[in-house]
């Protein structure tokens, strides 16, 4: 017999195990489909608050606010030194002028706030950003001591140098909680499954005892008899990630122009259609293969305990 | 074709089988008779190489099938044809899908099957029956539609273990004449294991007669017949 000829049998053999016992069939592949759709929220969760930590670790974070009496050598000097420092990214010099358009951005909604205000009262900076947050707190206390350096300042979302080591804790620490958390939710979910599976198709295997019997008489191969069940087992499990990731998709879909709206512009989710697609299409292909091991591993041991052949 | 050397079979302190020994030759029909418990079934099993002997040698066409590997069962078993008295077909498939899984297993689905399939089903008197499911039959038409699997599978032996068990005098006749048939048509060897006596009675084989484990006797022609009803 040609393998396809083997394999749409033993296919359909599964098929009609599966349409007998529908009520078992369903709630495996339900049990399935709720781990996964927990699977598809967590791994989303943990990819987002990755994300925050990373743009919190990336983005433009260091104002070097300049003396006034500052020499253009001594500017010049410290802005050179900190392109070559390789703990540092993205160096500008923002004069007077610039910081004075920056303020009228940040207060257009009140022209009043701005109307008799001169350049002049705004100091002309550095500013930069640090590759990785662990090496803020070092290089903000070097260049605080430089001497053309009358203060140093955070961007708004991280408040002052005082409080960027605590922001930098509870991010890392809230992304470890998730992370931590969402494993072991996960693997807790995923240990119920792969039990549900094994009881399940122990069942299936205890209820055909009689045509497992019959079809070893009959000189039919271990594989001809266990590949239905191992196929059983593949269909709740991917079944179950399919319609876990349909469910994951659609909350996403729901929630994201809330959570976008909240995170205002830190790019909690893939901002473009194609990005959050080729995320979800990532975390999809992943989930089935976890579910195929699942389905197999399930449908192994459920073998090896009831299927002495 | 079939040998048995001095095989014993032991469960815990007590034999099933004790020192048997006989040959059957190919293309030859053998009863197998005895009471309940005498080791007909353990006999049968052997055979089958679903038990192994405690000792002594099962030789199937000269192998020893002790010898045979796990991997190496299933294509044994495809050479034998099993009928038993409660009759083991599959009860959520046809007759014809029964008899067509002879040739699933072994790998053949070719157009030629399907007409060894319909002429084995014709052969037993089942064609017309054959898309009808086992609880739709009565016991006779199962046991008729489990030759059918049987003869397609064309195996060189046959083991039946009661297979008229649970039939009407006509009927287990019926049957046996189709064991018959194969005998004469295809040199197949059977060894059927019965209690009944009408039909050893009627159609003088060989009978090997088993009580409390050892072959008691094994005679050629009619002799079984005086002594059972004595």
């Amino acid at each position: 017999m040609s393998n396809s000829l083997i394999t749409t049998k033993m296919i359909n053999t599964a098929a009609k195990h599966i349409r007998r016992a529908p009520y078992q069939a369903l709630t495996a592949v339900l049990i399935m489909t709720l781990t996964f759709f927990v699977a598809t929220l967590l791994i989303v969760l943990a990819y987002s608050t990755s994300t925050l930590l990373k743009h919190y670790e990336t983005s433009p974070q260091v104002i070097a606010y300049l003396k006034s009496n500052a020499t253009t050598e001594q500017i010049t000097t410290l802005q050179r030194s900190l392109e070559s420092d390789t703990r540092v990214k993205k160096v500008s010099f923002v004069t007077r002028e610039q910081a004075m358009e920056i303020y009228k951005q940040a207060t257009a909604g009140n022209p009043l706030l701005s109307q008799y205000i001169s350049p002049n009262v705004f100091p002309a900076s550095l500013e930069f950003s640090i590759k990785n947050l662990n090496f803020a707190q070092g290089l903000i206390d070097e260049v605080t001591k430089e001497l053309a350096i009358d203060e140093v300042a955070f961007t708004a979302s991280l408040g002052s140098s005082q409080n960027l080591p605590k922001v930098v804790e509870r991010l890392t620490r809230i992304s470890n909680y998730i992370r931590i958390g969402g494993a072991a939710s996960l693997s807790f979910l995923l240990l119920s499954s792969l039990l549900v599976l094994l009881v399940i198709i122990g069942m299936r295997i205890s209820s055909r005892r009689d045509e497992i019997e019959i079809l070893q008489l009959i000189g039919a191969t271990p594989g001809f008899i266990r590949w239905p069940f191992i196929l059983e087992g593949l269909f709740y499990s991917t079944a179950g990630a399919l319609l876990g990731w349909i469910l994951g998709f659609l909350a996403v879909l729901y929630a994201s122009p809330a959570l976008s709206s909240f995170f205002a512009d830190i790019p909690f989710l893939p901002t473009d259609v194609p990005a959050l697609l080729a995320l979800l299409g990532i975390i999809l292909g992943g989930e089935l293969l976890l579910a195929i091991f699942l389905g197999a591993i399930g449908s192994l041991v459920a073998m090896k305990r009831y299927l002495k052949i | 074709m079939i040998k048995f050397e001095n095989v014993s079979k032991k469960y815990g302190s007590n034999f099933a089988i004790e020192d048997v020994s006989f040959e059957i030759p190919e293309g030859e029909f053998v009863f197998l008779t005895g009471h309940s418990g005498a080791g007909k079934t353990t006999l049968i099993r052997l055979l089958l190489r679903d038990i192994n002997p405690s000792c002594g040698q099962v030789l199937i066409e000269g192998r020893d099938i002790k010898t045979l590997k796990s991997r190496e069962i299933p294509a044994y078993r495809r050479k034998l044809g099993v009928i038993f008295q409660d009759f083991k077909l599959l009860l959520d498939r046809t007759v014809y899908e029964n008899v067509k899984l002879a040739t699933e297993i072994d790998g053949r689905t070719t157009s030629e099957e399907e007409e060894k399939i319909k002429k084995a089903l014709e052969g037993v008197d089942m064609l017309e029956k054959s898309n009808l499911f086992p609880r739709q039959l009565s016991g006779g038409e199962v046991q008729r539609a489990v030759i059918a699997r049987v003869l397609v599978q064309e195996p060189k032996i046959i083991l039946a273990d009661e297979p008229t068990g649970n039939l009407d005098p006509v009927t287990a006749r019926q049957i046996v004449g189709l064991l018959e048939d194969a005998v004469k048509e295809d040199k197949t060897t059977v060894l059927m294991a019965t209690h009944n006596a009408d039909i050893v009675d009627h159609l003088k084989h060989r009978v090997i007669h088993l009580e409390s484990g050892k072959v008691a006797s094994d005679d050629s022609k009619g002799k079984y017949i005086t002594r059972f009803k004595t």
